[in-house]
């Protein structure tokens, strides 16, 4: 099984060590642990109350270049409507790396879709079954997506109409 | 699954006796079945029956893939379809489902897995293969592409007009007569005519409908450009 490298973009830190210790249980999982240096775990949230400056983007996306992981974690903030620049940066300049995003009951499905639209490969919620978090990391790999039955219907709504 | 005062139908279609038969104990527990063997029929019982659900097999005789089931869900775009087939290729699969198709699986799916099948779909949910499942993505993120280039070229466009010009392109995009405009500006009509002159020529549109059109983001001004010479 070849080895699949993964970062988390969380800033909370008791999320972010659970998902860590969960997925170094997964066999041909690395976990990069020092792609965010000096705490510094960017999600999108805090790129919003940063403007989105080109800066923090790039900022992310020279890091992220540098360790390439092939999966990039990223907590999904529900007060941030409007900060796609990162994903879509990240689609186009860092086209190797995967996000999934991390969500929890309180984002709406339409800023999930969202964020699909620019580039996420797949979204789920904090508190799934570790086993999941394995899957997923399999399934992304592969290059297929990781979503619900019910969002792949929404995409599809969009998609034709 | 309970629909308040109304039955809940499902159209089964296959020149398959066995496969009619198979499918029918899978669904029989969700609502009232019925059963058609042929094109005519399916035409019939999705305009007089109106189901809810139409599983039909890619197989019917006449049916004429996509194309054929497309003209099918004019009949009664309310039915949600899900098709049954043997064999199909991936891209067969994939056009069923650009033509609005909800779930695709195998012929010989055992009836439980049928219902859940079922259940999914009409639910909202799209029953497609994980495999092709990229594809669907890949097709929302280029449109999504697409829609942001536009609304791009949209706010630079508009970005060389004056304050005035602006509010009055945003009205011609509200649908607002130059008449209306004029009252609601407290200015003359002749005014908003040079006001649009200006507009019209800054953006390089020809017309008012092309003008409402890029306001509204829908297309950049080249879009419509191109619209006028077709």
């Amino acid at each position: 099984m070849q080895t699949v490298t993964v970062a988390i973009a969380d800033t909370n830190p008791g999320r972010r060590t659970k998902l860590e210790q969960c997925l170094r249980n997964g066999q041909g999982i690395e976990v990069l642990t020092n792609v965010m240096v000096n705490g510094n775990h960017m999600t999108l949230s805090h790129q919003s109350e940063l403007h989105a400056s080109v800066a923090a983007v790039e900022d992310i996306i020279a890091r992220i270049s540098r360790f390439k992981p092939r999966i990039l974690f990223i907590h999904l903030d529900p007060s941030d409507d409007a900060n796609f620049t990162l994903l879509d940066a990240l689609r186009h300049r860092c086209p190797e790396t995967f996000v999934v995003l991390l969500t929890d009951k309180s984002i709406p499905e339409e800023h999930i879709l969202e964020a699909l639209a620019n580039g996420a490969r797949g979204y789920l919620s904090h508190e799934a079954d570790p086993f999941y978090f394995l899957k997923a990391v399999r399934v992304v790999d592969s290059g297929e997506i990781w979503a619900t039955r019910k969002m792949l219907g929404k995409i599809m709504d969009r998609v034709l109409h | 699954m309970v629909f308040r005062g109304e039955i809940f139908l499902i159209l089964l279609a296959s020149s398959s006796q066995d496969d009619l038969y198979r499918w029918e104990r899978g669904v029989h527990s969700l609502a009232t079945v019925f059963c058609s063997t042929n094109l005519d029929s399916v035409r019939d019982e999705l305009v007089r029956g109106k189901p809810q659900i139409l599983l039909l097999d890619h197989d019917l005789p006449k049916l004429d893939g996509p194309d054929g089931i497309a003209g099918l869900m004019k009949l009664n775009p309310e039915t949600k379809f899900i098709v049954l087939s043997h064999s199909i290729s991936d891209e067969i699969e994939w056009a069923l489902f650009r033509t609005g198709v909800r779930g695709c699986c195998r012929s010989t799916i055992e009836p439980e897995q049928l219902k859940a099948v079922v259940e999914a779909v009409q639910h909202g949910e799209l029953w497609i293969r994980r495999s092709l499942s990229w594809r669907l993505l890949n097709e929302l993120v280029i449109m999504t592409q697409e829609k942001n280039r536009i609304k791009r070229a949209v706010g630079e466009l508009l970005a060389n007009l004056t304050r005035r010009e602006y509010e009055i392109a945003t009205l011609v995009g509200n649908g607002e007569s130059n008449k209306q405009i004029a009252r609601r500006l407290a200015i003359t009509e002749r005014t908003v005519k040079a006001h649009l002159t200006e507009v019209f020529r800054k953006l390089d549109v020809a017309d008012r409908l092309k003008l409402a059109l890029i306001v509204k983001g829908s297309v950049s001004t080249n879009d419509a450009t191109q619209t006028g010479h077709s």
